[in-house]
């Protein structure tokens, strides 16, 4: 009865994995992967100042790992998810990379959250020879000079989340074009990678569209009352504030600024796309602008099916994290399904999988999605804005040239 | 630059009383209680909790949350604090036990998401939030180019009256008498009838429902909940607060917290946020190398 059980199992996981291949990107694999396991590694901040984006990202993994495992798997193999919190610490991040890339087994890491810890973690990836695809970095130097000031590019590192050296300057440039501001003031964290990267962003951008910088506010990161830096910039009285920083950091910027009755724009990057903020945020933030990697509202099918699947997994909106992550693992498991993967030689597994990496060119929830060839994201850039609600209305599309 | 002197002026009051209630208990029972950071915390979290996922009003909750902010004070004191002094162990121990207490508190709200087994304190993770609009009425006056906001003004009354009430009691008053007879001389307070246990208990629940106040202010008025808050904006500002005014020391803890918010708003405005911290704890060291007492520690013998 049993034998008659698991054969039934493992015609039906054959036919379910045959349909897999058949529906998808064209370069069906003849090589089976039955009864195998793809092991994947993820680092993530679940805790600490990184805790607003980390558990987003492992939810769109965990629940893209539940759907490519619940039908067929990958050519018949199952991936399974190795979760490690990094605390959001670049030294913690290290040490956990260092372990799981220890454990030996992994095909491939994916993280970590932080741009910060990835100055730590990517150039360790890349000595080990193990593809790492960075799901929330949008900092500068993350692909391809991960060793950065050292310029030859790094070959294991990959990133699917919309760098903010795209996502800033569109967004800059889409404003200007609809509005024409004259002049404005830089608020930028300047304790943190991710936030001084993308103020040197907007000051190498605004010059292009004629908007005079007024002042450049900086402030740390663990700043208690923002009545002063925001005191600071709207004495200016700029016609844009840019905010380039994290956390819940651009929402409180946000609601002091309209205290203090600034009535202007606010511009800014990845920080502003989580729900959370636009939520803490509330009715300061209508309107503020942003460029980001995936808009919730978009109706072609891979968006959708993803939005659909994670309603009714978590009961709750995804986020722009969580659309990276169930991205991330798409990207892998598309790769792996090409690689002609052997299971016995790791290494070589590894480097395998990173060359079929190169060529993905998929449907996800963030569009049609392929790399650069400096392993970047190509991908169309939504620009949003704050609806007053804690949700995002859509302001332009703009495709990759 | 007046503006910034108010922006000063709040942000000090906010230090002074957290300072107030960690100077206490260092006056009193010889440690520091770095639990102090995450009461200041869970005082915001558990009113937000009331008001935004239990919907209570505001101040039936407010006043719920300092009263659980106070039994998290005992809680400190029977758990963290007494077993030691029990075992006679050095102060480091009850340190190092109330930073242990106060990373448990974090990590409860931390990782309390909805459907949890926190979710009823806590939906959010690490995420911050704010009060639903409307909580507190805040209206905003914009007199001579200065912004004034309701909330602000508000809790400076607040934090300026508790203080003077503070100081009142134990200058003026029989449990005053007797905390200061504490922090004197344990054995001799016990000699002349004192319950030392009992007012130990005491200043820890004081201190404490005054942190959890604190908290929930700092909440309140800038939009700014979350499991950190204590940990990352107020626990070393407060720190420095005490050892400025003098390490046990009520009114130099008050004084500390308006000279730290000045200084620190100051070095903002003229020298930008680079040095911002830097000019503070130079001002910090400064004050400890002409007055390693520091202001008001004249008489280190008499505390309080």
């Amino acid at each position: 009865m049993r034998t008659v059980a698991r054969g039934i199992a493992i015609a039906l996981a054959v036919a379910l994995a045959a349909c897999g291949g058949a529906s998808s990107t064209g370069t069906n694999s003849s090589n089976s992967y039955q009864g195998k396991t793809i092991q994947l590694g993820a680092i993530l901040s679940i805790t600490g100042a990184g805790g607003v984006y980390g558990p987003s990202s492992q939810k769109g993994m965990d629940l893209a790992v539940e759907k490519i495992n619940g039908s067929g798997g990958v050519n018949g193999a199952k991936i399974s998810l190795d979760t490690k919190d990094d605390a959001s610490d670049k030294a913690q991040s290290a040490q956990v990379a260092q372990t799981l890339i220890q454990q030996g087994q992994l095909l491939a890491l994916l993280g970590p959250t932080l741009s910060n810890s990835a100055v730590a973690v990517h150039p360790l990836a890349e000595s080990f020879k193990i593809p790492i695809l960075a799901v929330s970095t949008t900092g500068i130097h993350i692909v391809p000079d991960c060793n950065y000031p050292k310029t030859d590019p790094c070959k294991y590192v990959f990133r699917d989340s919309l760098g903010e050296e795209t996502a800033i300057p569109t967004n800059i440039k889409v404003y200007s074009e609809a509005k024409h501001p004259k002049t404005g003031v830089l608020m930028v964290a300047n304790d943190d990678k991710f936030s001084s990267d993308g103020g040197k962003i907007v000051q190498n951008t605004v010059g292009s569209y004629g908007i005079q910088l007024l002042d450049t506010v900086q402030f740390s990161k663990t700043t208690a009352d923002f009545a002063t830096p925001v005191t600071k910039a709207v004495q200016k009285k700029p016609d844009v504030i840019f905010i380039t920083s994290l956390g819940g950091i651009p929402a409180k910027i946000m609601i002091e600024a309209r205290k203090q009755g600034f009535t202007g724009q606010f511009l800014g990057g990845n920080g502003f796309n989580t729900a959370v903020v636009s939520k803490q945020a509330g009715d300061a933030g209508k309107g503020a602008e942003s460029g980001s990697a995936w808009y919730i509202n978009n109706t072609f099918a891979s968006n959708a099916g993803f939005v659909q699947a994670y309603r009714a997994k978590y009961s709750a909106d995804p986020d722009q994290f969580a659309a990276q992550g169930y991205a991330a693992i798409l990207i892998l498991a598309d790769a792996a399904k090409r690689a002609n993967l052997t299971f016995s030689d790791t290494p070589g597994d590894r480097t395998k999988l990173r060359d079929a990496m190169e060529s993905v060119n998929i449907d996800t929830p963030l569009g049609r999605f392929q790399f650069t060839s400096n392993h970047d994201v190509k991908q169309t850039i939504w620009v949003i804005q704050m609806d007053g609600n804690g949700g995002f209305t859509l302001v332009k599309s703009v495709t990759p040239s | 630059m007046t503006q910034q002197v108010l922006n000063a002026i709040f942000i000090g009051s906010i230090y002074a009383l957290f300072a107030v209630g960690y100077t206490l208990v260092f006056g009193v029972l010889d440690v520091l209680n770095l639990a102090h950071s995450a009461v200041f915390m869970l005082g915001a979290v558990v009113t937000y909790s009331l008001v935004a996922l239990h919907g209570m009003p505001f101040l039936p909750a407010a006043v719920i949350a300092i009263l659980v902010c106070g039994l998290l004070g005992l809680l400190i004191e029977f758990v963290a604090l007494r077993p030691l002094r029990r075992r006679n162990a050095p102060p480091i121990s009850a340190l190092i036990s109330t930073i242990g207490l106060a990373l448990i508190f974090v990590a409860i709200v931390e990782q309390a998401t909805s459907g949890s087994l926190f979710s009823w304190l806590w939906q959010d993770g690490a995420n911050s939030v704010r009060f639903p609009t409307g909580t507190v009425p805040n209206p905003t006056f914009h007199v001579a180019g200065l912004t004034i906001e309701g909330t602000k003004l508000g809790i400076l009354v607040i934090s300026v009256v508790l203080m003077l009430v503070l100081g009142y009691v134990m200058r003026f008053t029989q449990v005053g008498r007797a905390l200061r007879a504490v922090a004197e001389n344990r054995r001799a307070a016990t000699l002349l009838g004192i319950n030392v246990d009992r007012i130990f208990a005491s200043t820890l629940f004081v201190s404490s429902a005054l942190g959890g106040l604190a908290g929930l202010l700092f909440g309140l008025a800038l939009s700014d909940i979350s499991p950190y808050i204590g940990r990352d904006q107020v626990e070393l500002k407060g720190l420095a607060v005490i050892v400025l005014g003098g390490m046990g020391s009520i009114p130099g803890a008050v004084l500390g917290g308006y000279l730290l918010g000045l200084i620190e708003v100051f070095a903002f405005v003229r020298f930008g946020s680079n040095i911002e911290a830097g000019v503070a704890f130079a001002a910090l060291f400064l004050v400890l190398v002409l007055r390693p007492q520091g202001l008001f520690g004249a008489r280190l013998r008499e505390r309080l």
